[in-house]
């Protein structure tokens, strides 16, 4: 222990000490003035010149942090949350001579092509939900549906770009980079951005999560399940101490190095880098260790269950709940494998969607419950979203195609008023027909109730002030409490 | 011109602003300069504060003023009164209205959040008073040399006279041994080996350093470092990103052709030329060494851009990926971001919307290609031979067959049939797209060599065997014009699809012919695999595209031997595609085509046999009536040498790059949305702001070759300035001009600009030699200063703008590994070649991740020949600041985070190059501990231990021999404790950073 600390033990840096007086949220705002780290970032340098463009939180946010469930492939809104009984009226009836098709990915309309699934009402706000999802639809007086989303693109990965980034092209920083570079990180020894990785990573690759024109120290952070759960975090020195003594010795030597070349701002935060680097290697590992969590909890999460899949997926929650009680900023979720690949059923629509559903479903509603016990749910905003919805009409004989043109999301938890619908589709669920709601919406929303607007978080590139919303977005209102 | 520093100005603002406001006289912490000068004191605050309401852009302007042109400025305001009376600050409404207390008429307007501060208003008021002269952008000046008798013209004059204006105080030179790991790693990308170290500190000569310089211009890896910069700035990538990551054909042998150019320091105005119009050139560039054909492989960065394979909208496709190409371009060359006008009039620059699209049109006449790799000077000579050897059979056919009676004046009669485009038989609407029966290739383009440059028209085919001409051939374009295995390409005219259906009459073996729309590339299903068909029967067939949805875009057809295996080229030894014509029809194939008539020939040409089809066929009645001579021994070695000769033609290399299409104008797109085109077109063009930018281009194809003339102009005041910009600040980490990739107004001013104007003129005067430049700067007594910062500049000037001390600098990520790989001598310095595969962890996972990883030692080669796939990207590499690759990045962050750390003290291949290490030190032999510590201190830090650091050393071995006796391991004990301590110096800043 004596080695830990001395290891440990290195007088403030002067910024350091400025941002610890100044203290609490740990903003870029702050940093980009005075040099405070978030997560052992150094300040990027181009933000833009203007001082007036404030970052950080622009008001008193609802939310302190985001678990976002991306449900990968696209689920059927017509399945799910959005019922339309015209479908079971002119089941394999021609959709062309119903209403206008557009062009699809697979370009193989079939018929119109009625739920396999009922319906039901549920809690006090009576919100149908569909049997795919009988745990969730015990929750919907938290969550807010939105019916009336639309995507810009009907291909996997360019939606997942516009999804994740706001653009459907690749290089622009996902919106986790986005909130962390607003934000920052609450727990120094824990990157602020990460995704769990459920064992599919999304079309287009881990450029969904890739920081774009932002620093490198805004990506995500990829967390697996296993010996090493982030990259390069277990020491590999065949000896116990024998780590801490290196470091020992580095330090002594890097300090001399400083010592002699004067005030080199990079080269003192590379130093204390080491010291985060070196906390995470603890602090890491620890978060997978369940052993303290109760039976009950994890019966909750269904991590007792019979599927893989759900026990999978439900370690991935309960693992997304201790991160936000450690103060993680953004959290993704991605899918876990079922046998039928994502959400994405072109065919064998019944069998793939009740695959993916059954290994979700438990967890998140476990986590919905969990997270409103210990009274988390009021600071953290739960999103549940794919990247565009699938065609009222079968693709072949029992798919169905991707639809951009209507999908069904919700969010629950922090600011979010539960029990609400939004948004209304055709009778066909093909078209949005009020209340349309893009994904810069989403986006404007998600930051809105982090406190930031969506219109002054910034950052040049390129000659241009960036933005995760573009030139678009508004909030929106109708869903927050 | 007087040019005073401004970075610090809004810092202090921020700071201070509140002590400034309080009344009377003002008092600036930087005091206001005597003469306010437009471009670097008041154009700043305009752009910041004002330009969004009153710049260029017409679409969002406010009150119809203008604050980016002097007569907009100083126009009558819509009521009344002018914004700048020049000489009258109290006449001028600016002047009011920023001082204006009332929320609703100051300005900025509160909720822009733009504020002006008391300095501000003072600059701007001062320079009113001064009479408001107006500059155009500095960057849009044209650089002089102030003065060009002046006797310090050189760097350190000019770098001298700000350090003295400011006050600061220069470091002395920096020791040899830091200097040499600076130009080492600067100029290479490696450690300097500690012979070279040993030779530099011993050469006492007046030469060294400068001996030093040549020695590592010279060095191949040169090549290899500044190749690898100039791949950040055009988005260098293998693959293809999107779903399923595809190959970019032959993507590495472009970084072989800049890592070979950059060493044979290609002149940068050549290497533009070739970037931009390789494939264009009048006098192409051949390499010296192998003879083949360098200039055409420039093209290749068009092609690195992102590719989607089954976008629904295809048009929208093409529009993103030719903004793109438009973004980096204009970025890359000219340090400008034309971009940003795909919308709207750039807000701050003078870029036009329809400048965008002038060169909109330039990228969509310009047609994605492989091109031959293996093409050469060789292959050139010979396919001139094989034409020579050609004609002269025609022309000995021809004189035997003169004197004989064939009745050929009635041949020769004129044929008055009209040449017709389309017809209508009762069923069938069709039309001809491309008609091969005659001589000519009816207005196609055909590229390579594989297609010659006109059909068989009349090629007697003789057996190589007896001499025996059986018959003239038929007309149908072939790419076995001369042999299979030939490459080239053979593509259409653009037309409008108003049809159901393309029809190609074709013929071949393993070949493809493909239907281009919108110049969409990656064709397969869903949606678009009809639009390529293998060609592989020997007997015509009709091959019918159906491309009915896509009635009203444009497209042309691309008929080439060989074909894309997942989008990647490859041609087979033995393919080649035939075929007679190509039509667009609805309904069925027309039972019946009239075939398009050409005039007949005059007697002339029946000494070449170019003749029409009407006659060849009479001819080879009259051949088969055997009433012409048909015996011709005398050509049988003429048929084998050309059968000799084609083999050399045959190619099996190939890139990714363009060839240039038939010229397209562009309409504006209406909010950038390609669904609400203007009614006119844009002319193909330059940049309107820029010398050359308001004369169309003439080009009936891409206009691509007047671009890279337009850039390259001499007066062009970008360019040059831009690239010795870039230089600077790979040599320094910082520009002169801080935002490389931006010279505009939203850009950094430069901290010296006669500096730079200096160094762009003699770039440009001295042959836009690239090493000549880096030498004269690395010459400097700037570059050669230590880091050791005087106590007093740190007030005056905390980020080293003025350089009085060289900045310390972190090693770029590829500098660190290749620098890991060269300490613990692994390194394998073989040049080019393909890449070696990615490593791929387990946190590597999604569609198109390759079956097999990389070595995790990559080989042991350097960094720029590991793979980079878009959607796999090295993590060590991204993890140091490697940017990812999709628009250029003359800059790249320096960031600082944990997982960097993580890397050093826990990846395996650091560990493995620790235990390298450990193994060559131990295979030296006997040292002693000193010169033990000493060799590795060598090849890690270029200097010797110190005492101290010695006694470090000892008490950390001690330690960990302290700490084995302990454990039992696998390993050798000796070499587990130096494996450690070697780690452990991997671990040090002192590696990872230049002094």
């Amino acid at each position: 222990m004596s080695k830990y600390h001395n290891f440990m033990q290195r007088p403030l840096s002067r910024r350091e000490m400025l941002g610890i007086c100044k203290g609490g949220f740990g903003s870029l705002a702050f940093m980009s003035m005075f040099g405070v780290l978030p997560f052992g970032c150094s300040r990027p340098k181009n933000i833009a010149s203007d001082s007036s463009l404030y970052l950080g939180p622009h008001y008193m946010p609802k939310a302190k942090n985001v678990i976002f469930l991306y449900m990968d492939g696209g689920v059927s809104q017509v399945d799910s949350f959005d019922p339309k009984p015209r479908l079971a009226k002119e089941n394999g009836e021609d959709p062309k001579k119903k209403f206008k098709v557009d062009a699809t990915q697979f370009d193989n309309v079939g018929k119109i092509l009625k739920s396999p699934w009922e319906f039901k009402q549920y809690g006090e706000c009576g919100m149908p939900v569909s049997e795919l999802f009988p745990h969730i639809a015990t929750c919907v007086d938290d969550i807010a549906l939105i019916r009336s989303m639309v995507s810009n693109f009907p291909e996997h990965t360019n939606a997942n770009y516009f999804l994740h980034t706001g653009s459907g092209i690749q290089g622009r920083p996902s919106m986790g980079s986005w909130m962390t570079y607003g934000l920052g990180s609450e727990n120094k020894n824990i990157p602020g951005y990460i995704v769990l990785d459920g064992g599919l990573i999304p079309p287009g690759g881990l450029d969904n999560f890739k920081n774009g024109f932002l620093p490198a120290s805004y990506q995500a952070s990829i967390l697996r399940a296993g010996a090493e759960p982030v990259a390069n975090i277990r020491p590999k020195e065949a000896i116990q101490n024998l780590q801490e003594e290196k470091l020992q010795f580095i330090k002594r030597l890097d300090d001399t190095f400083l010592g002699k070349m004067g005030e080199v701002d990079a080269v003192e935060s590379a130093i204390s880098n080491y010291e985060l680097a070196y906390n995470m290697q603890s602090s890491i590992p620890e978060l997978t260790e369940f052993s303290e969590e109760s039976p009950v909890t994890k019966k909750l999460y269904g991590m007792d269950s019979d599927d893989p899949h759900t026990r999978g997926y439900a370690a991935q929650c309960l693992l997304a709940r201790r991160l936000v009680e450690r103060g993680v900023r953004f959290i993704e979720l991605t899918c876990p494998k079922v046998k039928a690949d994502r959400w994405d059923q072109h065919s064998n629509l019944k069998d793939g969607h009740e695959r993916n559903a059954h290994a979700v479903d438990q967890p998140i509603a476990g986590l919905l419950k969990d997270l409103k016990s210990r009274g988390l749910l009021e600071e953290t905003l739960v999103v549940w979203t794919g990247e565009f919805g699938r065609t009222p009409f079968a693709q072949g004989s029992d798919g169905r195609d991707h639809n951009p043109s209507a999908f069904s999301m919700w969010m629950a938890g922090a600011g979010i008023k539960g029990g609400t619908i939004f948004g209304r589709t055709d009778d066909y669920g093909y078209r949005v027909i009020e209340n349309e709601v893009t994904i810069h919406d989403l986006h404007a929303t998600i930051m809105h109730l982090l406190g930031i607007n969506h219109e002054h978080l910034t950052f040049r590139f390129g000659g241009r002030d960036m933005r995760l919303t573009d030139v678009h977005g508004h909030v929106i209102k109708d869903i927050l409490a | 011109m007087t040019f005073f520093g401004f970075r610090k100005v809004s810092v202090f603002i921020c700071l201070f602003g509140v002590l400034c406001s309080c009344g009377g006289p003002q008092q600036f912490l930087e005091p206001l300069p005597d003469t306010v000068d437009f471009n670097f004191h008041v154009r700043p605050i305009l752009v910041q504060n004002c330009y969004l309401c009153h710049g260029p852009d017409s679409s969002g302007r406010k009150a119809e003023l203008r604050l980016d042109i002097f007569e907009g400025a100083t126009a009558e305001l819509e009521d009344g009164g002018y914004a700048i009376v020049p000489g009258k600050p109290s006449k001028s409404q600016l002047v009011h209205r920023i001082n204006h207390k009332d929320d609703d008429q100051v300005m900025p307007p509160p909720e822009t959040n733009h504020k002006l501060s008391e300095r501000e208003k003072a600059l701007l008021e001062k320079w009113i008073d001064q009479g408001a002269e107006w500059k155009d952008h500095w960057a849009f000046l044209k650089p002089e040399i102030s003065d060009p008798n002046a006797a310090a013209l050189n760097i350190d004059a000019y770098i001298d006279a700000r350090i003295e204006e400011k006050g600061l105080v220069k470091s002395p030179l920096a020791n040899k041994n830091a200097l040499i790991r600076r130009l080492s790693y600067i100029l290479t990308g490696l450690p300097p080996s500690p012979n070279a170290i040993q030779n530099f500190i011993a050469d006492t000569s007046e030469n060294a350093y400068e001996n030093l310089v040549d020695h590592y211009l010279n060095s191949p890896a040169y090549g290899e470092r500044w190749a690898r910069h100039w791949m950040d700035l055009i988005r260098y990538a293998e693959t293809k990103g999107h779903e399923f990551d595809y190959e970019i054909t032959g993507a590495w042998k472009y970084r072989d052709y800049l890592i070979r150019a950059f060493n044979d320091d290609i002149p940068y105005n050549q290497l533009v030329k070739e970037h931009l119009a390789g494939d264009l050139l009048d006098l192409p560039r051949y390499n010296e060494k192998t003879g083949t054909l360098e200039s055409h492989l420039g093209t290749a960065f068009y092609a690195m851009g992102e590719g989607t394979h089954s976008p629904v909208d295809i048009q929208k496709d093409e529009a993103d990926r030719i903004d793109n190409i438009i973004d980096v371009t204009s970025k890359t060359f000219l340090g400008l971001t034309v971009s940003c006008a795909r919308c709207h009039d750039h807000k701050f620059d003078p870029i036009l919307t329809a400048d965008y699209y002038s060169l909109y049109g330039v990228i969509q006449s310009t047609r994605f290609s492989p091109l031959s790799v293996d093409h050469s000077y060789l292959k050139e000579n010979t396919h001139q031979e094989i034409q020579e050897l050609k004609k002269y059979i025609r022309k000995t056919v021809a004189e035997k067959w003169e004197g004989e009676d064939l009745g050929m004046e009635k041949l020769l009669v004129k044929d008055d049939n009209p040449s017709i485009k389309a017809y209508a038989t009762q069923n069938t609407r069709y039309n001809v797209l491309g008609d091969f029966g005659h001589t000519g290739l009816d207005g196609w383009k055909s590229d390579g060599l594989a297609f010659g440059e006109q059909t068989t028209l009349g090629n007697p085919l003789i057996q190589g065997i007896s001499g025996e001409l059986k018959s003239l051939d038929e007309g149908k374009v072939s790419s076995k014009f001369y042999d299979t295995g030939i490459f080239g390409v053979l593509r259409s005219p653009n037309f409008v699809l108003d049809s159901d259906f393309i029809g190609v009459r074709a013929r071949g073996a393993k070949s493809t012919i493909r239907i281009i729309i919108d110049n969409f590339q990656l064709i397969q299903n869903p949606i678009y695999g009809n639009l390529t068909q293998k060609i592989n029967e020997p007997n015509w067939k009709n091959h019918v595209f159906n491309v009915a949805p896509w009635k009203g875009h444009k497209a042309y057809i691309e008929i080439l031997p060989g074909g894309y295996s997942s989008h990647s080229y490859e041609l087979p030894i033995d393919a080649y595609v035939e075929a007679q014509y190509a039509i667009s029809y609805d309904t069925e194939w027309p039972s019946e085509i009239k075939k398009k008539e050409e005039s007949i020939a005059n007697k002339m040409n029946l000494a070449t046999l170019d003749i029409s089809s009407k006659q060849i066929k009479t001819l080879n009645n009259l051949l088969q009536q055997k009433r012409l001579p048909s015996q011709f021994p005398e050509l049988r070695p003429i048929v084998d040498s050309i059968n000799k000769l084609a083999l050399k033609l045959k190619s099996n290399s190939f890139i990714y790059g363009v060839s240039d299409g038939f010229a397209v104008n562009s309409p504006i797109f209406n909010r950038g949305n390609h669904q609400e085109p203007s009614e006119d077109s844009i002319p193909q063009g330059f940049l309107s702001a820029l010398p050359l930018g308001k004369v169309p281009f003439k080009s009936q194809g891409s206009g691509r070759l007047e671009l890279a003339d337009a850039i390259l102009s001499s007066d062009n005041p970008l360019t040059a300035r831009v690239m010795v910009n870039r230089i600077w600040h790979y040599l320094f980490g910082k520009g002169i001009v801080e935002t490389v990739d931006n010279f505009g107004l939203q850009g950094k001013l430069p901290s010296h600009p006669e500096l730079l104007d200096y160094l762009a003129v003699k770039f440009k005067t001295e042959g836009w030699s690239i090493k000549s430049s880096i030498k004269h700067i690395v010459l400097s007594e700037t570059f050669k200063r230590s880091t050791s910062k005087d106590k007093g500049n740190i007030q005056k000037d905390a980020d080293n703008l003025y350089l009085a001390c060289f900045p310390v600098r972190r090693l770029e990520a590829e500098a660190f590994r290749d620098g890991l790989l060269a300490t613990s001598e692994s390194l394998d310095s073989t040049l080019y070649g393909p890449p070696v595969a990615t490593y791929l962890t387990d946190f590597m996972q999604g569609r198109g991740r390759p079956s097999k990883s990389g070595p995790l030692n990559g080989d042991n080669r350097r960094s720029i020949y590991l793979e980079v796939r878009r959607n796999f990207l090295e993590p060590m590499m991204t993890t140091f600041d490697r940017p990812i690759p999709f628009s250029t990045f003359g800059k790249r962050d320096v960031t600082n985070v944990p997982s960097q750390s993580l890397i050093i003290m826990n990846n395996p291949f650091v560990a493995k190059r620790a235990e390298i290490m450990a193994q060559k030190l131990l295979a030296q032999g006997e040292l002693s501990f000193e010169d033990r510590i000493e060799w590795i201190y060598v090849r890690a830090f270029s200097r010797k231990p110190t005492i101290d650091e010695l006694g470090k050393a000892t008490e950390f071995i001690e330690m960990l021999k302290n700490m084995e006796h302990q454990q039992e391991t696998e390993m050798d004990e000796e070499l587990m404790i130096w494996k450690e301590y070697c780690h452990s110096i991997f671990n040090l800043k002192e590696f990872l950073y230049l002094i």
